[in-house]
């Protein structure tokens, strides 16, 4: 399947021209603040930056021009490295990069390039604003793109849907040794128990009733657990399922601290079944049953925020996920997957739902996305030793409106309505860190 | 008082030596359950239940049994936790009685269809509103048709030897249903009396090797889905649909031979026999009958004899089997009798009479005999239903032997109490 690699990310929205990178390249590969020595360079000025720096391309041009063979591509970690034994100073691989990624360093005399500091590159956290990135998912490509996909390809799910991505992850994580549950709802109603005796999964899967599906997932873990055989349960079950009429028996489960994954997709709704309301809708949204008309303008009150009533459950593990955020989803998945050999796992996934949520179906990564960055959905995550942390940082989030306005859901508020939603976003905020203060504290 | 018929057959092997106890009926269900060595067992306290479960949590505790015990949150849990043990291969038991049942009614209903051999004593009481937490028939009784053997059980020994032999039916092959021991909230729960204690090698011999899920099963080693979205207009949905509905009828039909097998091996290995099916009690030479379920029996059959004494032709016809009805061993024993009067311990609200009453009456259909019957409602709410009460039932029903107009109303035994 190819390799993929981590890769420094350019913002130029983001990028306000302050050079504090550059500062941070000179000081690290230099030990100067000579800017000019910098292997990052920002061009431009106001609100038009450009970038200078190595790509480290998959068919790099400065290592095919080179006649000394003093640059080449590392297998490995994908960074084009630089010789100086080999160098002959004949420049041409500055003309062979159409970036200039690779120029002449005139204090030393040579050409000097990106080697992204062995992969913990000085520039990114230097940035006050955010905009330069150390994307490192292609770990996660590496690493688990040869496991088996355990859904069968073609699940029936709506165009642009997360979800399946999720399954799809989620199942090739956890392996074939494990017993699947999928309360009715979007997951089994794309086709992974399947219809009419034919099904979409590849290992042990089942539809338990929208009510008991941690119940159920219990006898099953304890019945192995008694004959002495490793199996994970799992559940992938829906908002609806899991905050409203299956609360119980997850709380019930959680409380007894059975031995299973559960993890919510959490589209804040019964979109499966017609896009009703449920206790995870937000305040003001459209839904089946919470209509906008004379007298009602979408659903009146705030969610139920789950996660945090699962933490109270103190279970093994809990947090918060989302899918525009895959590396901190699958560090948690790693974790979950970890505290479930031997409590309750809980894992609460925001999943945009492009039907639902009356958006076109391109943008579920960028909903998904914009939740985050306005705090209208925070991660964090929860264990009884460490407290609750943050895993994306709360601080300078957008206004809200940014995310409502990407949803015909929301298109409908009024003033005061954004407002409340607003409102209701810092407290929660609030809410939230005061719960990390107290976990700090011990 | 009678209490279950104690018929030594002479086996090829005899019983091993049996302990003999004073037992409550719910500590013989407990003892039974133990002798079955389920794998797991789930428990939620209620009223008259409740000592049930809690003889089988000390069962555990003392060592006694080797079970995982679920403390679950409700009933509704308490039935799924056993379908995922069962669906892993275990086997499973629980509990439960009146507003519980009712909690659990959405994986009741469903156990059936899953073919889950689980095994589960109703101990009955009646239905709420009126708020009651006393015995009656109402809440196994309003639960019939959704799939489950049911069986009632007389006396406390009957209780015991009952819950073993429940799975073995439950776990049949043929039959691979869930099953219902119901034993009368407050009668039989509470009631103590003599009991004989199998011994527990015995028993391991009757039930020979689990086998609970070869047909349906949660595993890595063989995955498959279980309950995909079945049905559909047309086609391969529906047919497939109906090829389940006709394998629960079928096991359900299956039930009544292998109810009776079992019974009869439970007879030569462990010495004691109950009628499997129907109960005839002194009927060869009765010209009518009264019909009875469940622990209120014994007084029938006290009243029965002290009628017989005086002369009158009355015989008896017990139900222990009411799911799957005992079509054809109700018609042998109903082709015996000019008239009948049937005693229900619930309601049937649809026909304004008992619902064992209703029942009768399509066998009655089907042996085409159109005798006599009348329809008499007793012991609601913990009410007694005592030898006077049958003797009002039996001098009721003669009367029709004898031309009176069969009432349209059901006759309410505890009325004027």
């Amino acid at each position: 399947m190819g390799r993929a690699y981590s890769t420094i990310a350019f913002d130029p929205a983001k990028c306000d021209g302050c050079g504090d990178c550059m500062k941070a390249c000179a000081q690290a590969k230099t030990g100067t603040d000579d800017v000019a020595r910098s292997r990052i360079q920002i061009y431009g000025r106001e609100k038009d930056f450009e970038l200078a720096l190595c790509r480290q391309c998959a068919d790099p041009k400065c290592v095919t021009v080179c006649p000394a063979g003093a640059l080449n591509k590392d297998g490995t970690t994908g960074v084009i490295g630089w010789d100086a034994s080999k160098c002959v100073d004949c420049l041409l691989c500055t003309v062979g990069c159409s970036y200039a990624g690779i120029a002449l360093d005139e204090t030393a005399g040579h050409v000097s390039k990106c080697d992204t500091c062995d992969g913990n590159p000085a520039c990114v956290p230097a940035c006050p604003h955010g905009a330069l990135k150390y994307i490192t998912t292609a770990n996660i490509y590496n690493e688990v793109g040869d496991w088996e996909d355990l859904f069968a390809p073609g699940l029936a799910g709506c165009q642009g849907c997360n979800t399946e991505l999720l399954m799809r992850h989620t199942l090739r994580r956890v392996g074939p040794d494990t017993v699947l549950a999928t309360p009715p709802g979007c997951v089994p109603g794309m086709g992974s128990v399947g219809f009419n005796g034919t099904t979409g999964t590849k290992i042990p899967v089942f539809h338990p009733l929208l009510t008991n599906t941690a119940a159920m997932l219990a006898g099953i873990k304890r019945q192995y657990k008694r004959v002495g055989r490793e199996v994970q349960a799992l559940a992938i079950a829906g908002d609806g399922g899991a905050s409203d009429v299956g609360f119980q028996s997850l709380s019930g489960a959680a409380e007894r601290g059975e031995q299973m994954l559960f993890m919510v997709v959490d589209n804040e709704g019964y979109m499966n079944t017609g896009m009703q309301r449920s206790s995870c809708t937000p305040y003001g949204a459209w839904t089946s049953t919470t209509p906008v008309g004379e007298t009602s303008r979408g659903k009146t009150q705030d969610a139920k925020n789950l996660p945090l009533i699962m933490v109270n459950h103190r279970c093994a593990y809990v947090a918060t996920a989302s899918t525009a955020y895959m590396e901190d989803l699958y560090e948690k998945l790693d974790k979950a997957i970890l505290a479930s050999k031997t409590g309750f796992a809980y894992l609460h996934v925001y999943s945009p739902c492009t039907t639902g949520w009356r958006f076109p179906s391109n943008l579920n990564m960028e909903v998904a996305r914009k939740a985050v960055e306005t705090n209208f959905v925070m991660l964090w995550e929860y264990t009884p030793q460490d407290g609750l942390h943050f895993t994306k940082s709360v601080d300078n989030p957008l206004p809200v409106t940014e995310y409502l306005k990407a949803m015909g859901r929301f298109r409908h508020l009024a003033p005061e309505q954004v407002e409340h939603i607003q409102k209701k976003v810092v407290e929660n905020q609030k809410f939230v860190e005061r719960m990390t203060e107290h976990a700090h504290v011990g | 008082m009678t209490t279950a018929t104690l018929e030594k057959t002479a086996a090829a092997e005899a019983p091993r030596k049996q302990k003999v106890i004073l037992a409550e009926g719910n500590e013989a269900a407990a003892l039974g359950v133990a002798l079955a060595r389920p794998d797991m067992v789930s428990v939620y306290p209620i009223t008259p239940q409740s000592s049930l479960v809690e003889h089988l949590a000390k069962l555990i505790a003392d060592g006694r049994m080797d079970a995982d015990i679920v403390d679950a949150e409700g009933e509704h849990s308490v039935l799924s936790v056993l379908q995922g043990g069962a669906l892993a291969g275990a086997r499973t038991y629980t509990a439960t009685c009146g507003p519980g049942l009712a909690f659990m009614f959405e994986p009741y209903f469903r156990t059936s269809g899953m073919r889950l051999p689980i095994v589960l004593t109703i101990v009955t009481r009646d239905g709420i509103t009126p708020q009651s937490v006393w015995g009656g028939h109402q809440d196994a009784m309003t639960v019939r048709e959704a799939g489950w053997i049911q069986v009632y059980c007389e006396s406390v020994q009957e209780v015991l030897d009952t819950t073993v032999m429940a799975f073995k039916i439950a776990e049949h092959h043929d039959v691979m249903l869930p099953v219902n021991v119901c034993l009368d909230g407050n009668y039989l729960s509470y009631g103590a009396s003599r009991v004989e204690l199998p011994d527990q090698a015995d028993v391991d011999a009757f039930m020979g090797e689990k086998n609970v899920n070869w047909h349906v099963a949660l595993d890595p080693l063989r995955p498959m889905a279980v309950d995909p979205l079945t049905g559909g207009t047309t086609g391969k949905g529906p047919q497939t649909f109906v090829r389940y509905r006709k394998g629960q009828c079928r096991g359900m039909q299956n039930a009544l031979s292998v109810i009776e097998e079992v019974h009869a091996d439970w007879a030569k290995r462990i010495g004691r026999s109950f009628a499997p099916l129907v109960e005839e009690y002194r009927l060869d030479d009765a010209e009518f009958a009264i019909m009875t379920l469940g622990s209120m029996t014994g007084a029938a059959k006290d009243a029965v004899d002290e009628a017989r004494d005086a002369g009158k032709k009355v015989g008896l016809i017990k139900i222990k089997t009411f799911s799957p009805f005992p079509v054809d061993a109700l018609m042998k024993a109903l082709g015996k009798v000019k008239a009948l009067g049937v005693i229900d311990r619930s309601v049937g609200f649809r026909w304004n009479c008992g619902p064992m009453y209703q029942e009768t009456l399509g066998v009655l259909y089907r042996l085409g005999r159109h005798i006599p019957s009348m329809s008499f409602i007793g012991g609601l709410a913990g009410a007694d239903i005592t030898i006077p009460h049958v003797h009002r039932v039996i001098a009721d029903t003669e009367a029709l032997l004898n031309g009176a107009p069969a009432p349209t109303e059901p006759v309410w035994l505890n009325e004027q109490d």
